[in-house]
């Protein structure tokens, strides 16, 4: 019995010795638990949180930050943002963005001033650029809206920039930031281009509605407005909206240069772009199209047989889909985006609704 | 003394009720406005709990915290103060009847009573029944049912009570009560006006309760006269006007600045003719409710939910013999509802019930009930209910009922834009319960088990339509099984001037979706509350604890999104300077959450840590 305590605590010595020096002969130390992987964050009913599953999908973890910090998101997590160092988490009820170490999950701060329900944030630099809502829908205060400036040493907003109705996605290239209004409580049709330099804004009209963005492979902005509901059917699903499009809009001068209209009853709400194709849906079903494409496709590239399809991702071999649920964990369901198999399902938060690769 | 001859009084005139039921002509001269006493005497095989004023006086200033300690109810609330909603036996609080002076005052539109917008201090008497009631109380009254009554007595008195109290976040709650009793003549007055910052500390993280700040105004009146031996006509009426603040949650509490107000006004007016064998008894009732939602507490907008009710009802009840009576209740009802987003629509609907009395001997009574509806929106199931009490040998009683019962859609459920759902059909469950129990002078103990079995629960559910995904609609999906166990006791023990009380509510509920076989969330498994109470000539001192389970936030039941169970108590007491029969002069003081515990019942909102209120009884 004392032999083999001896034995053990020999053991242990030696395993605590020998993981010491690898540790300082180790130039690839890892940087955190959740290194390598993908984040999906959930919006939350009872809070947001955020799982992990590592590349090679062989480990999981859920609420990931509450595990480390021991305390909750709030609600309702909108979105995040990385540099390279931290994750900004973005939750617009409590007017709040916590920042975490992006490998370690560790708070290293929290942004709790000079928010008003912030929706998304772009990094240029050392600074952060957030969009924010503002107050209600109601009178004057519907012009209140904001981009507000956080200085990303000091986690603190410097200012704020005053731009239109409703902002939603940004994001940066270039020395400018490009936001799509998707007019908040009500409707927009603008996307509004910030020079950072100088912080003048100029606006381009696009369809109504425009919410995710990207930029293709020639440095054209690419968007998705997804339409304004004109009317309804007698179970209120929508019967007419505005034309729904993906536009591509000069980077340059500023100019559309193309449209992809959807048919009336064709109500895509998701986009999302791997380099080469873009993915959006139409109810669960999901729909590839190559970026220079001039025609809509009339097939689909699968059917996700999602109840309630909330989030879309992808990288070079997998599409991320995301069935979300508000009254128990999502799913997560990864597809090959070769074979179009679908390769694994992962527990996935509370009203997933985003996948970052981390 | 007073207090004490009207609850001992109370007791007598039930339990002659109970024994010699031709009695009760004598005593109905006497108070007007026997809800209670109605209630009793159709709760064959029901559980009910009678919250005296003593009881309401120990939890004053809040009608959640009345509830969590003295009743088998598990309570949501969204921080101290803020939103706050009641569910008996794992049902939903849509499920759970309030009803004024017997009739169901849930909203239309949202079909729940919102529990912190409900001032207690100006009602006489409160009872908790748990178990079916659609009957006698309509729609919601699924899970249980929660009678507000306004008393009135013939007699010859003239009494003011003033009480004041103070407490902790600059709590202050004030009433002011007149009552008159003539022989043909009964008024009371009330008036209460309660406001507090609520900025209570959240003490594990550095932060406060933001933005929870209330303010209540209620005012009641009710008048009786009698007009004859036989007829008395009488008249209530309340107001209320309250104003809350939303407070926030985690991690930001700054963030919070909605803005509630609601203001409700009811009028009851009772014919009654009691003569012999029948008795006849006609209410004009009209009732308005509005509610005003401010996302911004400093802008002039909001979003409302109004209603407008009149209601009438005729209630005839014929005395077939000693033993058994025969009773028909025909109503009529009008509600207009509205909100910012729905245009006025109005419900109708007409209904008659029977409910039939029989006793044997003194060893076994029941009651026999059966209603039926008939509305303009939509079909309302015909519901019935039989319950049976049997009293087998000395003290000991055996109880069993079984219900069916309804709640219809609430104006929003059906009408909301783009989210409602016209389709929808009321929620229907059968339900039934079996207990025992002992019952003497000093000691009774009541064991129960209930069992519920709801269809066509209405959900809110994204993607509930399949033609309209992600998109929240109601829809009648769930059928949920409820069941469980229920124990309640009450000992009073009493040696020379010592009087002790103690009551211990204990429940265990299982609801699951029969479908899926998941848990519901939101239903502690274990619920446990207890109060003793200690009085010695001119002192009191009690103690009252909560035990509130594990409760699961999610369907999937997952420990991480779980509420961990908790234990509070709250410790009191008072003295009574002057005591005689003509005034009463008492100084109370209570420390709620006497062992400083931090406690959340929702997600994200921690509730008060340790705080204290002083409080001055006066009656003359």
């Amino acid at each position: 019995m004392k032999i083999s305590n001896f034995l053990l605590s020999i053991f242990l010595l030696s395993v605590i010795f020998v993981s010491c020096t690898n540790d300082d002969d180790d130039v690839q130390e890892p940087k955190g638990a959740y290194e390598n992987g993908i984040l999906i964050s959930g919006e939350g009913g009872p809070s947001g949180s955020i799982y992990y599953v590592s590349n090679d999908f062989s480990t999981t973890e859920s609420l990931i930050y509450k595990k480390v910090n021991n305390n909750d998101l709030g609600v309702y997590l909108q979105s995040m943002a990385f540099d390279n160092e931290n994750a900004y988490i973005v939750v617009d009820n409590q007017n709040t963005i916590t920042v975490v170490n992006r490998y370690t999950f560790e708070k290293v701060g929290e942004i709790t001033t000079d928010l008003k329900k912030p929706r998304y944030m772009a990094i240029a630099g050392d600074k952060g650029y957030v969009t924010n809502w503002a107050e209600g829908a109601y009178g004057a205060d519907v012009d209140d809206d904001y981009i507000a400036v956080v200085d990303l040493n000091t986690f603190e907003v410097t200012k704020t920039i005053s731009v239109g109705n409703g902002p939603e996605r940004i994001v940066a290239n270039n020395g400018k930031l490009y936001v799509s209004h998707k007019g908040a409580y009500t409707t927009n049709n603008i996307i509004t281009v910030i020079d950072i330099a100088s912080e003048t804004t100029t606006e381009i009209t696009v369809k109504d509605n425009p919410d995710e963005l990207f930029f293709d492979n020639a440095g054209n902005l690419v968007v998705l407005c997804e339409g304004l509901t004109l009317s309804y059917n007698p179970d209120w699903t929508a019967n007419e909206k505005t034309p729904v499009s993906i536009t591509k809009i000069s980077t340059v001068s500023n100019n559309i240069i193309s449209e992809l209209i959807f048919e009336n009853g064709q109500f895509p709400s998701l986009l999302t772009f791997d380099g080469s194709y873009f993915y959006y849906n139409l109810g669960s079903k999901i729909y590839k199209v190559a970026s220079d494409a001039s025609t809509l496709p009339t097939t689909e590239f699968l059917d996700a047989a999602a109840t309630n399809l909330y989030g879309i991702e992808v990288n070079d071999s997998y599409l991320f889909l995301l069935d979300a649920s508000f009254t128990a964990q999502s799913k997560l369901d990864v597809y090959s985006s070769n074979t179009k198999e679908k390769i694994n399902s992962f527990a996935a938060p509370i009203g997933a609704s985003k996948v970052y690769f981390n | 003394m007073k207090l004490y001859n009207k609850v001992l009084f109370f007791g007598f005139f039930l339990s002659s009720l109970c024994v010699y039921s031709q009695k009760d002509t004598i005593v109905t001269l006497k108070v007007v406005n026997l809800q209670s006493v109605k209630l009793y005497k159709h709760s064959k095989g029901l559980k009910v709990l009678d919250l005296t004023d003593s009881i309401i006086a120990k939890n004053a200033t809040s009608f959640t915290s009345l509830l969590r300690f003295n009743t088998p109810i598990y309570i949501k609330e969204y921080g101290a103060g803020g939103t706050s909603s009641a569910s008996f036996r794992g049902t939903s609080a849509s499920n759970t009847a309030v009803i004024w002076n017997g009739i169901n005052i849930n909203s239309i539109n949202n079909g729940q009573t919102e529990f912190n917008s409900l001032n207690i201090s100006l009602f006489d008497n409160i009872n908790v029944r748990s178990g079916g009631g659609s009957i006698e109380f309509g729609s919601g009254a699924v899970g249980g049912t929660i009678h507000l009554n306004n008393e009135l007595g013939f007699g010859a008195y003239s009494k003011h009570q003033v009480i004041s109290t103070v407490g902790s976040y600059q709590t202050f709650h004030n009433l002011y009560k007149y009552s008159f009793g003539s022989e043909t003549t009964a008024i009371k007055l009330g008036a209460a006006y309660n406001t507090s910052k609520n900025n209570y500390k959240w003490l594990d993280y550095n932060l406060e309760n933001e933005n929870g700040a209330y303010q209540q105004r209620d005012f009641n009146f009710s008048i009786a006269q009698k007009i004859n031996d036989f007829t008395k006509i009488s008249f209530f009426s309340s107001k209320y006007n309250g104003v809350r603040h939303f407070s926030g949650q985690l991690p930001n509490p700054s963030a919070a600045k909605e803005k509630y107000k609601d203001f409700s006004f009811r009028n009851l007016v009772n014919f009654n003719y009691h003569k012999k064998t029948a008795t006849h008894n006609l209410k004009l009732a009209y009732l308005t409710q509005e509610y005003r939602y401010f996302a911004d507490k400093n802008k002039e907008d909001y979003n409302f939910g109004k209603s407008k009710r009149y209601l009438i009802n005729y209630d005839f009840s014929y005395k077939i013999s000693s033993n058994s009576s025969i009773e028909s209740f025909s109503e009529f009802e009008s509600v207009d509802g509205k909100t910012d987003q729905i245009a006025t629509k109005n419900r109708a609907q007409f209904s008659q019930s029977l409910i039939y009395n029989q006793r044997y001997k003194n060893l076994a009574s029941l009651n026999a009930k059966v209603r039926k509806d008939f509305n303009s929106e939509y079909n309302v199931p015909f519901v019935f209910a039989l319950g049976i009490e049997i009293k087998p040998l000395r003290n000991t009683f055996v109880r069993t009922n079984g219900s069916k019962n309804y709640r219809v859609p609430s104006y929003n459920d059906l009408y909301w834009p783009a989210l409602g759902n016209k389709n929808l059909i009321p929620e229907s469950s059968l339900q039934g319960e079996i207990g025992v129990g002992y019952k003497n002078n000093q000691f009774k103990i009541d064991l129960g088990a209930f069992y519920i079995d709801a269809k066509d629960k209405i959900v809110w559910t994204p993607g509930g339509d399949p033609d309209r995904p992600g998109v929240w609609t109601p829809i009648n999906i769930d059928k949920v099984v409820n069941k469980g166990l229920e124990i309640s006791t009450t000992y009073s023990i009493n040696f020379v001037k010592h009087y002790i009380d103690l009551n211990t509510n204990y429940s265990y509920t299982i609801a699951k979706d029969k479908k899926t076989n998941d848990f519901i969330p939101y239903v502690p498994k274990h619920l446990l509350n207890s109060s003793i109470s200690y009085s010695f000539k001119r002192i009191n001192f009690y103690y009252q604890h909560l035990f509130n389970g594990k409760v699961y936030t999610t369907k999937d039941i997952i420990d991480s999104y779980a509420m961990p169970s908790f234990n509070i108590g709250n410790f009191g007491g008072s003295y009574n300077l002057i005591k005689n029969l003509k005034k009463e002069l008492q100084f109370g003081f209570k420390i709620n959450n006497v062992f400083n515990k931090t406690y959340q019942v929702l997600p994200g909102r921690p509730m008060p840590n340790r705080n204290i209120n002083f409080n001055i009884n006066y009656k003359f």
